[in-house]
């Protein structure tokens, strides 16, 4: 069943009097119990998506979409109230960058203990809720994998280490128990152990607690540890999408296989030193988009009609837009 | 054959804080041995806080080494003679965005070096500036840019040519790749590539991306705790990592590529 539907996300941004598409017709559905990476550069978009999703946009952000619904209800429409409680429940996001999202003045347990809902906590006296409260806090800390849950409590974000600050960032996400969470660069920065430790720990929580999880990254071979399925960004346009597998396989994107192809680990035959297939130029900033695919100006295989944003096509879910993909010969 | 860099018994241990509540740490970085060739790329890996910056620090001459010696072509490296050292030995620093100076225009910051350590003239340094930015990969006209107007990737060329601009024959980069996109990655690996093998550099880096260590390296060293615990091969590191420590790195990163 989907519980999330994206389709045709616009959010048009104003920049010197123009409006600028930040995110062109972005769609993206998350089934139960599915784990799909969104992969993009910076200034794809990505945190956009996921800001739109958790309704962490500025007023004057304007956002269109045919559908953006949580499990059939429209999350457009709704009221505030409503909104709020489909993400104080439902849904869980752990934003980038630990120590900037952490509240630097306050002990991790004064922060853990607020999000802690107030159905989880039986009746009684005041001290026996508080003490209640403390035992779920150390248990969903231990659970996360911190070591010295006693030592850790009781500091301030800037005594602990990143990677403490990251598995209590996914504490704190999960302490409402929700169904879906959101990682916005789980990993980012982080030394292959314990980037490891944190993929290990989300793979195992989508086994046990059927948690589906939106993977936000750009690290591919952390991506391709974990996601059953993967939708691709380039520049706020989502260029191909489809299941984890098929898109190792064959990628149908020109952008998609430059992404491969950067990682030199996923081609164990490479000659060391040799160099890697890159793309030529940088991402594009927001105020000067090429027009029709983004891509275009850094794509080996464009041509004359790349000026046109191409259609949706689909080989069997594997979803793409391009007008010369990779499986047919170029002209 | 001298090796051109050699390290000798190099040790560094930070001094006590006149602090009585603060406890003091018992880190101590080294010994560390270390021979370099010419034109060879080392790579440094470890865990968090194993004083693989600070290494990287005490080589270039930045922090003063508590005791041991470095020497560059079997001549011993004062540590007091900054001038010297800092034309030989150059450093990228981590995070490019954040080592340039937003005040002042590229150019002006590639010749500070020039001006400081060497008796050129102005027109010499502006055609030397101009011909290391196109070294680069940029343009002669990024002379005029300031730090704000080029990308991440533009900005990471900018330190390099910043590191270029004395001819040195060692550079020190800490985690060069860590910002940047899979895509630039990749095109910034190939100019350190190309640019090794015309003038023949020395090349230590530190990175976390092991893929990229295993690609770009020929040898790896692993530390753990202010220790280096293994040098060898990066083939062979890879293959057959002996010390504890590196079996967990190279183990995490082999467990994650077999899903």
């Amino acid at each position: 069943m989907i519980i999330l539907d994206i389709k045709n996300l616009t959010l048009e941004i104003e920049s010197n009097g123009v409006l600028v598409k930040a995110l062109d017709k972005v769609s993206l559905t998350i089934q139960e119990n599915e784990i799909r990476a969104l992969v993009g550069e910076s200034g794809s978009g990505k945190s956009l998506i996921v800001r739109a999703i958790s309704g962490a946009l500025p007023p004057q952000w304007i956002v269109t979409a045919d559908r953006l619904t949580w499990r059939g209800q429209n999350l457009l429409s709704m009221t505030r109230a409503q909104r709020q409680a489909i993400m104080r429940r439902d849904i869980a996001v752990i934003f980038q960058d630990p120590l900037a999202s952490l509240d630097p003045s306050a002990t991790l347990k004064d922060q853990l203990v607020e999000s802690i809902p107030q159905e989880f906590i039986p009746k009684g006296w005041p001290w026996q809720r508080r003490k209640a409260r403390l035992r779920i806090a150390q248990q969903i800390m231990r659970k996360v994998g911190i070591k010295d849950v006693h030592a850790a409590i009781n500091k301030y974000p800037h005594e602990l280490s990143l990677d403490i600050c990251q598995k209590f960032m996914i504490a704190m996400a999960l302490v409402s128990q929700p169904t879906l969470l959101i990682a916005d660069d789980p990993t980012r920065g982080m030394e292959t152990n314990t980037k490891q430790q944190i993929l290990t720990l989300l793979a195992q929580l989508n086994k046990t607690r059927n948690l589906s999880i939106l993977f936000v990254s750009h690290d591919l071979i952390a991506i391709s540890a974990m996601a059953h399925s993967m939708t691709v960004l380039y520049c706020g346009q989502s260029v191909e999408s489809g299941k984890m597998k098929a898109m190792r396989r064959r990628p149908l994107h020109p952008y998609t296989k430059a992404l491969m192809d950067s990682a030199p680990s996923f081609s164990p035959d490479l000659i060391p030193k040799s160099p890697l297939v890159a793309m030529d130029g940088t991402i594009p900033t927001l105020q000067h988009l090429p027009i029709g695919c983004r891509l275009g100006p850094r794509c080996p295989r464009a041509a004359k009609e790349c000026v046109q944003v191409p259609e949706e096509r689909s080989i069997n879910e594997h979803k793409y837009r391009c007008h010369y993909p990779m499986h047919v010969e170029s002209v | 054959m001298i090796p051109l860099l050699s390290i000798n018994q190099l040790t560094f241990k930070p001094t006590k804080k006149w602090e009585f509540m603060v406890p003091s740490t018992d880190f101590v970085l080294g010994p560390v041995d270390l021979t370099i060739n010419k034109g060879e790329s080392i790579a440094i890996i470890g865990q968090n806080d194993s004083g693989k910056s600070l290494l990287a620090k005490l080589i270039v001459g930045a922090v003063t080494p508590t005791s041991g010696q470095i020497s560059l072509n079997g001549q011993q490296l004062d540590p007091n003679n900054t001038k010297a050292r800092a034309s030989d030995i150059r450093m990228m620093f981590r995070q490019s965005s954040e080592s340039l100076n937003p005040g002042i225009s590229i150019g002006t910051m590639i010749e500070e070096p020039l001006r400081l350590n060497t008796q050129l003239s102005p027109e010499m340094r502006l055609e030397k500036v101009l011909k290391t930015l196109t070294l680069v990969g940029l343009m002669p006209d990024h002379y005029y840019f300031y730090k704000h107007m080029l990308s991440e990737g533009q900005q990471q060329r900018v330190a390099l040519a910043r590191a270029l601009i004395l001819d040195p024959q060692v550079i020190v980069a800490d985690e060069p790749f860590a910002a940047l996109d899979p895509s630039v990655r990749s095109q910034t690996v190939n100019l350190l590539l190309t640019l090794q093998a015309e003038l023949g550099l020395a090349f230590i880096f530190i990175s976390h991306n092991l893929g990229i260590v295993r690609h770009m390296s020929d040898r790896t060293i692993v530390m753990n705790e202010g220790q280096v615990v293994e040098v060898k091969d990066t083939q062979a590191m890879f293959a057959d990592p002996e010390h504890p420590s590196s079996q967990k790195l190279i183990n995490a990163h082999k467990a994650l590529l077999t899903y």
